[in-house]
């Protein structure tokens, strides 16, 4: 059974939508991917909606004021910054075990309710030893990129160029949450969020809905698709000491994510990634996580690392690293790593407008979350997997 | 790949506590999955895939899943963790099995009410500005329920025969709270013992597409909208169309049932319940509740309760039944069984699941 996505809804995203309720933005990118693919939500067989740190939103299970299709099987995903990839990962599961034929996936982030993100971030640490240091996804990103710069010779210039060349192509993207002309020195330039990482580096806070309609090979017919040649998921251990000094893999190595990608190019038949992926869309919520997924993903050794992103610059065979502006270009928490997929899709559909790379015949969209502790790959094509 | 109905439970662990001083919710996690593991008797390796239900701000951090789902076996596996209820997750993990993305598969779902204010978390599910002002939990709209029911012509001459048959399988039961846990202040026409036990709880199954001593025979899930509004009061229709997409996939009719554990907040919803899978005439789900031993044996939510792990608790109960392993409130030798499990907001979604002994 080979599943497709046919139909993208995204509401844009931007630091705060007061004029619109919750449900009204779950509504839209809902209403928006069934315009895509052409079908009623009475042709869909079941809603699965993600949304992730309640407490972001300030809401508790706000998805069931916004429930669509009464009377359909619904369920709600939690997996962190992964929730929006595990929520299509759970389609494309119920399509495969023939229990749907087509399913409407959901997302939203309303973090722009929250009065400090990171003061709720710093409560995913352990209370007692993590989180008085006080521990947050900024620091967390930061004490990665600063032992990447020792262990592969990384510069404040590689993290400046990574985050630069995201808002460039963010401004192509209508979509993004930040339309800004940014250059590496801009970067460099900015005020120290926690050395080494300049606040242009970090992703924004954002909020939006993303949705999309998953079918069966059987209810393609003529529409454009995005077939889902592989999904896969890893969690990691939740201490990130432990993830320093087993072997084999260290705490910039990203073994859930080197896992995943495994899994996942193995049922889509990739064996050199580089050649055979087009458009990668990235959860990177930093530079420096982007420069983790390189050796992860199969693109070089961690070694290689700095001259790969120099090479991104000078090589047009290497693939094109966030098109859409990634997570530099907004980050709606619990969407982003559905929006990945979401641009992937419209990559490989030939439906990303300006920021449309050529000749993307495959793409592959990441989802991280949990202090990198889970990590999603999922593959996609413009035919089946082989 | 496994077809629709060749899905087997192979292990099942239930604990009920409260307010254990010696173990936190990671050990409490780690103990009941490993004892659901231990009763599978394939040990760790074989397994692949981590299914949870649980609920950050039922578990009191946020992504709590961070931390948990280690505990629950999740370290270098596939591993997802749903905010909704246990049997819903249970389904998604059948899924992941027929799908043939997973060999062998651990479900867990767990809630630790002795760590997190239960009125005030389930007031926070309620609209903000058009419920939530008038202080409604969840147990009130099962108050509305069961005043609907009356209303409707309930027999509810039973009521107390029902309520004392709940509460003596409660005590019986080896796996229900035997200490401590409480009870919220009742809604007309609710009394205290018809709430919900608040306990601790962790429920853990594993599954696999090898034959084993139970099979998942069928399933079914379904929703309800938001507004209590526009509900279908005192007829629970999401429960009634899961039921039906169940027995349809399961090719059978609820009288063909053996024996019923249905996921109901209050004692009122036990015997709407039973109406709405079709096994009690309209009506009659309190007598039914009252006379038949077949149905919640368990005790139901007397025995404990806490979201979201009381669908998962429901399929470990039927499971121990159709082992003929339930010990004092062992009914006979079940060949099939019916479980449910409810999710927020006030049951807004229902999944049922049919069990078949082999």
């Amino acid at each position: 059974m080979s599943v497709a996505i046919i139909g993208v809804g995204q509401t844009g995203y931007r630091r705060s939508f007061p004029d619109k309720s919750s449900r009204e933005l779950i509504w839209e990118a809902a209403r928006l991917a069934l315009e895509d693919a052409d079908l009623d939500i009475d042709a869909i067989d079941m809603v699965i909606s993600g949304v992730a740190p309640d407490a972001l939103a300030g809401e508790a299970s706000v998805e069931r004021t916004a429930m669509l299709g009464f009377g359909k099987p619904f369920l709600r995903i939690n997996t962190g910054g992964v929730t929006g990839s595990s929520t299509v990962f759970a389609g494309n599961t119920f399509i495969r075990a023939k229990r749907a034929r087509a399913v409407l996936v959901v997302g939203l982030e309303r973090m722009g309710q929250a009065t400090s993100s990171q003061q709720v971030f710093n409560t995913i640490f352990d209370p007692v030893y993590e989180k008085d240091f006080p521990l947050t996804t900024i620091t967390m990103a930061a004490l990665r990129a600063s032992m990447l710069m020792r262990l592969y010779g990384y510069t404040a210039m590689h993290w400046a160029k990574i985050a630069a060349r995201s808002y460039q192509n963010a401004l192509k993207n209508p979509l993004a949450h930040l339309h800004v002309d940014i250059t590496p020195e801009d970067v460099l330039n900015s005020p120290l969020l926690a050395w080494p990482i300049h606040r242009y580096e970090a992703c924004p806070m954002s909020e939006g809905a993303c949705a999309m309609v998953l079918v069966n090979d059987q209810m393609v017919g003529d529409r454009t698709p995005a077939w889902i040649q592989g999904a896969a998921s890893i969690t990691d251990s939740y201490a990130m000491g432990d993830r320093i000094h087993r072997p084999g893999a260290t705490l910039v190595d990203l073994l859930s994510l080197k896992l995943a990608a495994q899994r996942a190019y193995a049922q889509a038949g990739v064996d050199k990634p580089r050649d055979q992926v087009r458009a990668i869309e990235l959860y990177s919520a930093f530079s420096s996580a982007e420069a983790m997924a390189y050796p992860a993903l199969g693109m070089c050794e961690a070694s290689d690392g700095p001259r790969f992103v120099e090479d991104q610059f000078t090589d047009p065979k290497i693939p094109v690293f966030n098109p859409s502006g990634g997570p530099q270009g907004a980050n709606p928490v619990s969407v982003t790593a559905m929006v990945r997929i979401a641009e992937a899709a419209l990559q490989v559909r030939d439906m990303a407008g300006e920021r449309q790379v050529a000749d993307v015949d495959r793409a592959v969209a990441t989802g991280q979350g949990g202090a990198t502790q889970f990590s999603t790959v999922c593959v996609l094509g413009k035919r089946p997997a082989p | 790949m496994a077809e629709v109905g060749s899905v087997y439970i192979e292990g099942a662990a239930l604990e009920f506590s409260w307010a254990d001083p010696r173990r936190n919710l990671m050990e409490l996690i780690y103990d009941t999955v490993s004892k659901a593991v231990e009763d599978a008797g394939q040990g760790y390796d074989g397994i692949d895939s981590v299914v949870l239900a649980a609920h950050d701000l039922v578990d009191g951090r946020s992504l709590s899943s961070m931390v948990t789902a280690p505990a629950a076996g999740a370290y270098l596996r596939d591993e997802v963790r749903y905010s909704d209820d246990g049997a819903g997750a249970f389904a998604a993990a059948v899924a992941r099995i027929e799908a043939g993305e997973s060999e062998r598969t651990i479900v867990a779902a767990w809630g630790r009410a002795s760590e997190h204010d239960v009125e005030e978390l389930s007031r926070q599910l309620f609209d903000r500005i058009f419920l939530a002002p008038l202080g409604l939990q969840e147990t009130h709209i099962c108050a509305v329920n069961a005043q609907k029911w009356r209303i409707n012509g309930g027999d509810t001459s039973s009521v107390e025969a029902a309520q004392k048959r709940r509460a003596v399988a409660a005590k019986a039961n080896p796996r229900a709270l035997q200490s401590g846990g409480w009870r919220s202040t009742p809604a007309y026409p609710l009394e205290s013992d018809h709430l919900p036990l608040w306990a601790d709880a962790v429920a853990a199954v594993v599954i696999s597409g090898k034959p084993s001593s139970v099979r998942v025979k069928g399933l079914g899930l379904s929703s309800e909208p938001y507004w209590p509004g526009d509900r279908g009061l005192a007829t629970a229709p999401a429960l009634q169309r899961a039921s039906e997409r169940a027995l349809a996939e399961a090719g059978m009719t609820a009288h063909e049932i053996d024996l019923f554990e249905l996921d109901g907040m209050t004692l009122y919803d036990e015997a709407i319940a039973l109406e709405a899978v079709g096994y009690a005439a309209k009506g009659q789900g309190m007598r039914v509740l009252a006379e038949d031993q077949r149905c919640n044996p368990s005790g139901g939510s007397a025995a404990g309760y806490s979201v979201p792990a009381m669908g998962l608790a429901r399929i470990v109960e039927a499971t121990l039944q159709l082992r003929a392993t339930a010990g004092a409130v062992q009914v006979g030798k079940p060949r099939t069984a019916m479980a449910s499990g409810l999710s927020v907001t006030a049951a807004q979604t229902q999944t049922v699941i049919i069990l078949e002994a082999q």
